[in-house]
This record gives structure tokens, sequence and C-alpha cells, in this order.
């Protein structure tokens, strides 16, 4: 009994996902109710009948408390209900059997809210903008838009269950430096500038490329001039490379099987995916195939849909700032089941995206002042900010030229009653004005990026991570560099066929149990403020740590970690921004060094004397901290 | 960041690593609604209290104001009253349509509600985000349980009394419950009780006794002592306790109003400072009281602490598999044993005017009960173990058939739950009568404009016996008057009219006769009582067990259960057992005795229990009056704080001061985060958490939990695992530390 849903303010179901019961139950409720030849209606029509009422709700209660509702739960495991404000988006997460958190369904609706946002970028900035793009008019396209992110959600849920990267929310390394150095010499010389060199790429510049075994990295190259990629959006490509190219289930061979016919790669044709809105008639050309057909003879999965390749959007660091949501296009090529190389492109206006974001961020931070009572005097009007954002836009607006007679005009009137010497414009006035240009700004960003986008071996015995450890007692652990949202893990393999560190099957899955629930009670706790946790469990002994080192690898003094609220964003990478959050939160007390971030979790046979487990963890944190050094590129 | 950001907060602006630009906050202006001067008066916890009636809100143009029944606070501006009802009210009733189950709490960003939906009834408590969201609904079940237990249900009261009387009421019930609720009580929702450590262990044996004197009367069937508010000794269990003590507040605080007046219109007929209060106990609360009619410590705790509407923390615990609740029951028996244990010891000793506590305490008693139930252990010997704490480790076979047997009690039929059904059901005339009930009601109501008035008045006698005359014999209609009744020692409480209707088997009369020293008899140790049901056919007629089961079987069969009228109550509220709360204030001093309904007007009786008690509850009262420090700042600082939750009395020991210092703080909250997690998780038997500034070690078993910090100068450290960091050598230090405070953690 699962259903999330996104609505409007304006009580508009913008899209929706339900699992099978919960569309059953949903079904037989109405097929009752209106008995008497009548169809029972629509699915989403259900569905916005019945929460209309709620959706309604929390929107008069913002107005008229300034405070809404996050959850509501029922006693003894009955209905979970979770709720989020992003913007004037309402998301909703239910849950009616019991098998999900709070927790859970927060971080699931914040993940939805980063994937829209990866797909939508900007443009999730203007509401109205972004319920267009979410609930397009045409049924067909909203049936494939709602296809999409149902398929992503349940992608995500799925790979949060099984897989320790999804459930620590970082980046698994495959931790074989050999290999490594060979595929990234193979990205760099075959891959990245092969490509660059083509002249067929009309404007793309490729910037990154990896490849992926499973959802662990085994190798990640950047072209010089690119920026970082931050981990959050690599943990986000990688679920959407999980998404359009499932991995066999574990413990499928992963060896060549040579009764499989080699063939070529032929790259498909460009798959037109007009979006909503008008195109610029820009079309990305396909990517040189003969790159991929002279270095990479491989067998080649079925090609993954039309949806590929697609725009992202990922922050980035470039020479005018950091910007958030640059647009990308990810092209991501099956090499062989389980293995894929995915490549990132950046598109020749990147930098129109960049200004694009300034402006709006500026636009943003003068609303919020707004709202916030502050006066619309003199003081406003001549402050600084806004006088650089007038001074910015009208270069923006004149280089636009007439291409957006609306965003012209917006601006125009936002001048007129934010600058005019009469003080005519209201505080209300001047909001309104400000919206229109808000959503004219989206609305060329959208013109810009949204509109459609018209691709590339190598397969090893690949080993896991499994360091021979001789800690006596240790059951499992999870090591994680928060810094470079990296982690380490023996695998928990809890199929019954396949052998691990742990044994097979059903003590594998307990101990999986014991780890997702250790993972669940940390982060509750360090979301209280606390960074070491030991309990006693059973038969078992779990610890908990959160720490931070210096560049060189010195401990650096604990901290009072902020506490947050229950209904604060999830603790995560993924889901939120935690980390990165906790890292600068740090930085700002320690300016002069470089700060790490890790933690370790460890699990124990309970018969082991505390002091003991404590020292084992001690000493596993020393021997991880060097692999976890190597660096990727 | 988004709007939602705003639970993001806590990071400085500066390096909130903004994702995005803030999408505008929709925040127009102002807090919650209310009025500045009531939210100033707010204390820290509760914000909003209101029970709203979703029947009197049914059509279009019905205004929200009419379905709200009471608010709190009443300083609310209406229209904000009307805006937290009709949108709580509505998305309760969204969620029930979406679920099929309304929800027990909702959460806002800063804000919680407890909800409790009863037929067209909605309870909410809204408390502060920081109250965790388990005590947030045990107020509201004990604000609900209060009501109910002074008022009889919700929808019944509605109909009988004013808004404005019941007003004052829920008044009542919250002030007393805010008053007598520290931060760390807030946690656990546990009970005032004497600090044990401060008082002569004798003086709570003494109490203990009184109590236990008490119960010769037939129709006490418990009781309780408190002193300015606080337990001294009871036998009720909590959840009842906690809605007892609501009569130590008043005693406490003179100028409650009631209190005051209740004195005042003293009914003559009672003996001075005594007055008897009407109350309304679930029919679990009644048939626990009944079956087991003492010492509600001496059993496992499913069996009392789970009255249904209780949410006690006992009933969260996972009991499912059975080993572990054997250990639970191992270990509660010897835990909770001691008290009955050194009462005994101590009457043998020193207090030769209770010889039932002799008699028990001697294994060789003369009682027929125990040759007659040679399967069972024998309880006198129990005792005896218990009463050598150095050597507490009962053997487990005797644990497990003592808790075996008192398990097998549940399948025994509550005969009057069954005689009760049918009667009222049938009953053609008990709505009518419910009525006069309901009027009786009223005047007591509109006569003090409280609720514990003296009964019984002339008015209630004059009732009586026109409902008799109504050949009513169901609800509140014995006529006690006409019947001229003055029990004795040792006479079944229902020598009424009841029993002409249905004659009682011979057997449950012919062991009437004990002598005086047997009458202490219902007070048989529950293993007795208990062995005796799965063969209770076989006994014979003169087993004095018969008598014990009959005592209850025709003290309810003729009375109480006052059905759930016409209201449209959902099942599990709907009967309610009336009996009454014997009430007598010396000063500080309370003594409290819930007995069967009749014994209000058993002149003889109440004679009986007030002459009883009344010398020792006096030197009680001038004992605790001297003993008690007058002021409860400790003077030596401890190096640690310390918390210890006893979850079958719901009492908690603990050293924290008064005024909290910041290391007391995080004491609070981290107990709080751990005991919500203790709930949850009933596997983790111990747990350590650290901070920069603290670090607290707790640990639980299914009986109690105990919270442990050290107050030396902050730990500096990385946080990086390090087996020399002091926070892992809390356990060791908590274990040493506090033995002396009584609590044994090894």
């Amino acid at each position: 009994m699962k259903c999330v849903l996104i609505a409007s303010d304006g009580a508009e179901l913008l899209f929706c996902w339900a699992d099978k019961e919960f569309t059953e139950s949903l079904h037989r409720r109405f097929s009752q109710s209106e008995q008497g030849g009548c169809e029972p209606p629509a699915f989403g029509d259900s569905i916005n009948t019945l929460f209309a009422p709620m959706i309604i709700s929390c929107v008069t209660l913002l107005e008229r408390l300034s405070d809404t509702y996050t959850c509501f739960s029922a006693e003894d495991g009955g209905h979970l209900y979770v709720l989020h404000m992003f913007g004037e988006c309402l998301y909703i997460a239910v849950n009616g059997d019991g098998s999900e958190s709070e927790d859970d369904l927060r971080r699931k609706l914040y993940v939805l809210r980063r994937l829209t946002e990866a797909h939508f970028g900007l443009v999730t900035l203007d509401s109205h903008l972004v319920c267009k793009e979410l609930r397009p008019a045409d049924s067909e396209q909203r049936s494939r838009v709602w296809a999409l992110f149902q398929g992503l959600l349940q992608t995500y849920s799925s790979l949060r269950e099984a897989e320790q990267s999804f459930a620590v929310e970082a980046v698994e390394r495959l931790i074989h430096p050999q290999l490594c150095e060979q595929c990234i010499e193979f990205l760099e010389r075959q891959v990245v500038q092969h490509i660059n060199a083509s002249k067929q790429r009309g404007g793309e510049e490729m910037v990154h490329a990896f490849l992926l075994v499973h959802t662990k990295l085994l190798a990640f190259y950047s072209s010089r001039s690119a920026s970082t990629i931050r981990p959050a959006d690599l943990l986000t490509l990688i679920l959407l490379v999980q998404d359009l190219c499932p991995s066999p289930s574990a413990d499928e061979d992963l060896s060549p099987q040579i009764s499989i016919p080699e063939e070529y790669f032929t790259p498909q044709p460009s798959p037109s995916r007009q979006s909503t809105g008008e195109s610029l008639g820009r079309r990305e050309t396909a990517l040189s195939p003969q790159v991929a057909e002279d270095s990479l003879q491989t067998l080649v999965p079925p090609m993954p849909s039309a949806s590929n390749p697609r725009r992202i959007f990922l922050d980035a660091n470039l020479r005018e700032g950091y910007c958030p949501m640059v647009p990308h296009t990810m092209y991501c090529l099956p090499l062989w089941p389980g293995i894929s190389l995915v490549l990132l492109t950046k598109s020749p206006s990147t930098h129109v995206a960049c200004s694009l974001y300034q402006l709006l961020d500026g636009f943003l931070m003068l609303e919020k002042k707004l709202r916030e009572g502050h006066e619309v005097g003199p003081p406003t009007r001549s402050h600084p900010v806004l006088a650089e954002l007038r001074q910015r836009m009208d270069k923006f607006v004149r280089k636009l030229g007439r291409q957006d007679v609306q965003l012209h005009n917006a601006w125009l009137e936002f001048k007129s009653k934010a600058f005019s010497r009469h003080e005519s414009g209201s505080s209300r006035e001047l909001l309104q004005a400000l919206g229109s240009v808000r959503q004219q700004l989206c609305s060329v960003y959208r013109q810009l990026f949204l509109t459609s986008l018209p691709t590339e071996g190598l397969a090893q015995g690949l080993q896991d991570w499994a360091q021979k450890l001789d800690f006596p007692g240790l059951v499992h652990f999870i090591y994680v560099d928060r810094t470079a949202g990296q982690m380490v893990a023996p695998s928990l393999n809890v199929a019954e066929d396949s052998t691990s560190e742990l044994g097979k099957g059903l003590l594998a899955a307990f101990i999986k149990k014991k780890v997702w629930s250790l993972i669940g009670l940390a982060r509750r706790y360090l979301q209280k403020g606390y960074t070491t946790l030991t309990l006693r469990d059973g038969d078992y002994y779990c610890s908990y740590f959160l720490w931070f080192e210096n560049e060189l690898g010195c401990k650096l003094e604990v901290i009072e970690v902020p506490v947050l609220s229950d209904d604060s964003a999830p603790i995560g990478m993924l889901a939120g921004d935690y980390y990165r959050k906790l890292l600068r939160y740090y930085s700002k007390n320690h300016p002069v060094e470089g700060v790490k971030c890790y933690e370790l979790l460890t699990l124990h046979l309970g018969v082991i004397p505390a002091e003991r487990v404590i020292q084992q963890a001690c000493d596993l944190a020393r021997r991880l901290w060097e692999p976890s050094r190597i660096p990727l590129l | 960041m988004s709007r939602g950001g705003g639970g993001e907060l806590p990071f400085p602006a500066g390096c909130g690593a903004v994702r995005l630009p803030a999408a505008p906050p929709s925040g127009r202006s102002g807090h919650l609604g209310v009025s500045g001067a009531a939210g100033a008066r707010l204390p820290a916890g509760w914000n909003y209290f209101f029970l709203y009636d979703g029947s009197k809100v049914k059509e279009e143009g019905d205004p929200t104001r009419a379905g709200i029944c009471y608010f709190y606070p009443s300083q609310t501006l209406l229209d904000q009253q009307e805006l937290l009802c009709g949108q709580i009210a509505g998305v309760v009733r969204c969620v029930t349509e979406i679920s099929s189950a309304p929800p027990s709490l909702i959460r806002l960003r800063k804000l919680k509600f407890a909800v409790r939906v009863d037929g067209e009834y909605l309870w909410v408590l809204g408390c502060t985000i920081e109250l965790p969201d388990v005590s947030c609904g045990q107020f509201l079940d004990l604000l609900i349980g209060l009501f109910r237990f002074y008022n009889g249900s919700v929808c019944h009261a509605y109909m009988v009394f004013s808004w404005e009387e019941l007003s004052t009421q829920w008044d009542k019930y919250i002030e007393h419950i805010q008053k007598n609720t520290s931060d760390l009580h807030k946690i656990f929702n546990s009970l005032w009780n004497l600090d044990k450590t401060k008082v002569d262990p004798l003086l709570l044996l003494k109490a203990a006794l009184i109590l236990q004197t008490c119960q010769r009367s037939p129709q006490v069937l418990a009781g309780c002592i408190l002193y300015k508010g606080r337990i001294v000794s009871t036998q009720l269990p909590p959840p009842l306790t906690a809605k007892v003590l609501l009569q130590g507040t008043e005693a406490a605080d003179k100028s409650v109003p009631g209190g005051g007046e209740v004195l005042q219109e003293h009914d003559p007929s009672l003996p001075q400072d005594v007055c008897i209060v009407p109350v309304f106990l679930t029919e679990d609360e009644a048939t626990a009281l009944r079956d087991f009619p003492v010492e509600w410590m001496t059993r496992l705790p499913t069996s009392l602490a789970n009255p249904k509407g209780s949410k006690n923390t006992l009933r969260s615990r996972a009991f499912s598999d059975s080993a572990r609740v054997d250990e639970v029951r191992g270990q509660h028996a010897l835990v909770v044993r001691e008290p009955p244990t050194e009462a005994s010891g101590a009457a043998r000793a020193k207090d030769a005017l209770n010889p039932p506590a002799g008699a028990r305490s001697s294994p060789g008693s003369k009682s027929p009960v125990l040759s007659s139930t040679p399967l069972k252990p024998s309880p006198p010997s129990q005792r005896e173990l218990g009463a050598l704490p150095s050597n507490s480790r009962l053997p487990a076979a005797e644990c497990t058939r003592d808790t075996g047997a008192a398990s097998g009690s549940f399948d025994f039929p509550k005969p009057c739950a069954v005689g009760q059904e049918g009667r009222s059901s049938t009953e053609p005339g008990s709505s009518e009568q419910m009525k006069s009930e309901c009027r009786s009601l009223q005047r007591r109501h509109t006569a003090s404009g409280s609720l514990p008035t003296c009964w019984p008045s002339k008015e209630t006698r004059r009732r009586s016996s026109s409902s008799k005359r109504d050949n009513l014999s169901s609800v509140a209609s014995q006529d006690t008057s006409s019947q001229n009744r003055t029990f004795k020692r040792g006479d079944a409480a229902a020598r009424d009219d009841a029993s002409e209707q249905e004659p009682l088997p011979s057997a449950v009369w012919v062991g009437q006769k004990f002598p005086a020293e047997d009458c202490g008899r219902n007070q048989f140790p529950v293993a007795e009582v208990q062995g005796s049901l799965p063969s209770g056919t076989a006994e014979g007629p003169g087993s004095p067990k018969g008598r014990e089961n009959s005592l209850p079987t025709q003290v309810t069969t003729g009375m109480d259960c006052l059905a759930a009228v016409d209201c449209t109550v959902s099942g599990k509220q709907a009967k309610l057992v009336k009996m009454i709360l014997y009430v007598h204030r010396i000063k500080e001093l309370v003594l409290l005795l819930l007995a069967e309904e009749q014994f209000k007007d058993d002149q003889g009786s109440i004679e009986d229990v007030y002459h009883s008690s009344l010398a020792s509850l006096n030197g009680l009262e001038v004992h605790l009056k001297e003993t008690l420090p007058k002021d409860h700042s400790s003077t030596a600082k401890a190096t640690y704080s310390f918390t210890h939750y006893d979850c079958i009395q719901n009492v908690l020991t603990a050293n924290l001061p008064q005024v909290l210092g910041a290391q007391d703080q995080h004491f609070l909250r981290a107990a709080s985060l751990i005991h919500a997690d203790f709930n949850q998780l009933p596997t983790v038997s111990e747990m350590i958490i650290r901070n920069a500034s603290t670090a607290v070690y707790a640990c639980q078993n299914p009986v109690q939990e105990t919270f442990f910090q050290q107050l030396a100068t902050p730990l500096r450290n990385s946080g990086v695992p390090n087996p020399h960091d002091s926070a892992f050598s809390l356990p060791g230090k908590a274990k040493q530390k506090l033995l002396k405070h009584g609590v044994n953690l090894l």
C-alpha cells in the first residue's frame, strides 16, 4: 500500500504513483461508491478526489498559521503520511503496510524532488512552469513523463533496499587500482579526446566519462576544462543509469558469454522527444559512432529506450562561479550486462544557464526579503544588491534582444514599480511584478534547455572489495568518506546461491536487516546532534562514528553538530544535502584546514567486550583510510 | 533552499549550501492563533486542547464553532479556534477516508497534535514539537481518562451537563496535569511519588498497612495514599492511580474550586473530612480490580497495566515471544514483590492490629484455601522468598508457575460482564433509568459546580428509591436505604435485591462466616485465586474461593455497568462501570479508596473504614510532615545525573536538580530520544550516545529503563573511535554509582 503524489497549491494533481495494492483498494472504493452503470473514475481523478481536502487544508494552514502538516501517523503500524512543500508544490508519500518509516518516506520525496530538478533544471523554481512540465496537457505526453518518474521512483526504492551505496547514500567504488588506471586511460584517449576532436559533436563538449559495474564506480575521467562533479549528482546519475539499463540480478555471472553472437554497436536514430515548449531548433547531432565501432568491439545489450540520451541538469563550479543545474547531456551505453559507460557533455550555451541562474538567484533573494516584510522603502531600492541586479538584468535583456518580448515587458514593469520616484508600488504590487520577472526568466531557461535532444567496452573479472581483514568478531562494516561521497564495505549478498563474507541466504539477510536498521538509527541520532552511537542489540553490538580530519589525516576536534527538526531534510546526499552543509558548517569554524568527514558503522558479535569493539573500530578506521585515498583520476 | 528548507535552519545561513535560492516562504505574518496574553501564559509543552463534536457541524451552513465543546486555552480567538478545529477535523476525516482509520498523530513543523476519535467526537491535544510523540499521545489519553473517570462517557456527560460545567472540569484536569509535570515526567509520563530515599521505609510500610486494613471491608477494592499530591503507597494500577492523583492536587491546593466547596457541603451522614465521589471505570479496569482485589504489583505486568485505553508503556513493549515474557515475568516478580513482603513482615513485627497481614505471612495458616489448592505454589512461601532481597533469585520454575497461573486467569469468564450485558440490553426501562441517573448527576453538578460532592445525598437516596419503584434493577438502582443493610465483615457485599432475583448457588454462602482474622481473605494472594479458577467447578461448597469469586458476581449483577446509554460510542469505551471513590483528607494527606458503588450507602462500612484508619492516618501524616525535608533542593551536587524509570509502577527515581543547567538539558534531550527508541526497539538493551558536550549511557530491560550521565568537564576528542574515550566507561560507572540509589544494573 504505497502512493506518492505531487500536487499544486491549487490542489491539481501533478504527478502520482501508486503500487498495485493501493491502486486496487482505490478501485474497489470507487467502483463501490459509483455503482449504477457509471464507469469508475480514472485513477488520477480518484486520487485527486481523495486527497483534495488534505491538500487544501495544507495550503490553508500555511496561509493562516505559517505552518503546515509534515506527517500523519496512525497507531500500530497503520497508515503513515509524509508531506512536504517544495516551493509551491506539495509532495505527499503514503505507506499503508508499515514497510517504510517516516524517514524512508521523506527521503523518497526528497529524491523525487532531486529527480525533477535533474530533469527540469531551474524551471523547478517556477511552480507554474514546473506544473506544466510535470503534467503536460497532452495526455500521451503526460503518461510518458509520469512513466519516467514512476520508473525512477521504483528503481530508487529497490536500490535503497538492496544496495549499501543507496542505503548510506554514497558512491561505492570498486577498489582495483590497476584496472582503474587502465580504464581511465581508455576513457581519456579513446573516448573523451576522440569525441571532443570530432567535428560532428555540434558544439557539445565531452566533460565526464565513467564506467559503472552495477551500481559501483569502476573508473571516472573528467576532461581538463570540466568542473568536478558532485558526488550527489554522481549518485543521481547512477540511479538514472540503473533505471535505463537495469543490472542483472547480483548473482548473475559477469563473465562474457560466448554463446551470444558479437555485434557491432550502431547508434539509434535520434529520438525526437519534443518537449511541451517549442524547440529553439537546436538539435544534438549524434556523436560519432565510429568511436565505438573502432575501439569498443563488444556485446551490447538492447539499447535503452528513447529517453537516452537525455538532458540532465547538474551542479558545476564554473569560471563564473558555482552554478546549480547546468544543463548536460547524458549518454548511457551498456557495454556488457551490468557494465555501463556513461558520457556527459556540456552544451555550448552553458554560460547562458549560468547568467540565468545568477539573475534568478538575485530575484529570489529580493523576493524573500520583501516577503519577510522588509520595507520597500528607499533602503531596499538603493540596496547595492538591487543595483547590481538591475545592471545585470538590463544587460541580459539587451543581449536576448527581441527574442523574448514577455521577459522584456515584465522587466520594464518591474523597473517602473521598483525604481520610480513616485513610490507608487506597494509591497504586494512589487512582489507581483517580481514574480512575473522570475517566471519569464524560468521560461527563457526552459526554452533554451528543456527542449528535446537527440553513444558508446570491456569486461574483466572484477573483484569486489573483500579485503582480508583480521578482526575477530567483526561481522560487517561500512566506511564512508563524506567529503568525496564514497563508501566501501564488504558485499552483502543475500541471494540464495551466492556466498559472500557473511555466508549464505538467511544469515546474510538477517545481517543486512541489522545493518539497514543501524544506518537508520545512526541517522536519527546524527540529526539530533550525536556523532557517536553504540548499542547492544540482541546478540550484536553496533557502533557508529562520525568524525572530521584534515587533509593529512589528523583528527580534528569534534564539534556541536546542528540539532535538526524531525521534518528537516533527510540525512544524506541523494535526498537532501546534509553532508555538504555539515562540511561547510565545520569549515566555517576551521577555515584554514581542508576538512574531511568520515563515518564508520560496525556490527560486531555481542560476546566481544565493548572495549575490544571500540579498539577494532579504531584500527579499522586507520586501515581503511589508505585505500579510500586512491584517486579516481 | 525551498520553502521546505525551514527545517534546515540550524545551519547558519552563510553555509547553508543553498542548492537553490529560496522559493518564497509564504509566511504572511503572525504566529499561531493565540492572542498575545494567552500565548504568554501557556506552559511549555502544551499549546492546545480541544474537544470537537462533528455531529454538530454537518450541513454546509453549520458554523464550526457549534462543534467546539471545549477549547484550551480559552483566550484563543474564536476565529483561530475555528481554524484549528475545522482544519484538524477535516484532515482527520480525509485521512480516515483514505486509510479507513483516523490518524493518531498529526505533525506540523512547529506543533504536533495527538488525536483520538470516538464516534463523532474528536479529542485533540496540541503540543510543542519537542515533546516526544508518545508522550503527546499519553497526555491526551490521561486527559480523556480523567474526564471519563469522573464524568462517565463523553457523549453522556455532554448530554446531561452544561458545557460550561464540563469546561470547568476540563480546566481542572489540564491544570492538574500541567502543575504536576516536570520535564522529566513529561518524557516518561510517569506518576509523582514521594522520593523514597527521603522517607523512613517504615512509614511506607505503615501506609501500605492502612490500605490493607481498609480492604477488610468487602466493598473496598483497592486504595492509594497521597501526601502533598505525591504517591506514598498505592494498590491501584498506574492508570488508575494517575486518575485518583487529581484528589491529591485538590487537597494540596485548597484554592482549587471544588476542593473547598466539598468541605463546606460536607454530607453530615459521612464522617468528618470524608467525601465520596462517584467514578467510572472501564470494564477492564473494574474486572481487574474485582478479580484481583489486592496488590496488583505482585502480578505480571500484562494483566494489570493493560486495560484498554491505557497507554502505559508496557503495552507497547513486545511481549510476543514467550521466552521473553517469562523473563519479564520473572524479573517483574522479583522487582515488585518487595513492598508487600516488607509490609507483612512489618505487620508481624510491629502492628498487631493487622491480622490479615500476619495471617498471610505465616505459611502454616489455617486457611482452608491452602489445603484445597495443592497445585499452586504456596504464596506465603513466595513472600518469604521475596522477603530476602539478597536471596532474590526465584527458581525459574517457580516463576513460570506463578505467572502461568496468573495468565490463566484471563480465561476465566467474567460473570459480571455476561450478566450485565444481557440485562442492560433487555431491560426495557434502562434508558429511563439512565435518565434519572443523569438527572441526579446533573443536580450534583449544579449543586456544587464541581465534581467531588459528597455522596449519598438525600436527593440521591430519594432518587434511588423512586427508581426502585419503577422496578428497575440495573444500573444505579440499588435501593440501599430500604434494605437497612449494615455490612459486616465477611458478609457478601451484594446481599441486596440482586440476590433475590438471581438466587446464588448455596456454595457461595456457605463459607461466609469466617472467623474475624480471616476477614482478609479477599486479600488472598493472586496465585491462589487464579489457581482455583480453571478448576472452579470442582470446588467444594465450603471453599472460600467460591466466595471470593462470587463476590464480584453478586456485586455486579444488580448494578454497575453504566451502559452506553444511546450514545453511538465505539465499542471499547461504551461500557463503563460505576464505582465510588472514598476520599478522606487529613491536611496534606489523602486516603483514597475505590469501592463498589453500594459502599456509599453502607453507613456501617464507611464508619468501619473510617475508624479503623483514622488513627493510623493521623500518625502517618504527622510522621511524614516531620520526615520530609522542607525544600527539595539537594545541597550537595552529584558528579553525575541519572534517571531510573520503573515501567511497572510508572514512577521515576532521579537526581536532577530543580533548576536545570545546560548539562541537565543535554541529559533530558538524550533521555527523551532514547526512551522513544527503547519503545521501538525492545531488543536493544544498552545504548551510548555522544556529542561534543556530553555522553549519555542508557539501558533497559522489560521492567525498567536507566539513564546515566557523567557531569565532568566536557570530554574533548575527535569523535573517531577511541577506546580511551570516557564515554565508553559510562556503563561501568553507572553500575557502580547507582547502587546506592537502589538501582541495580548488574
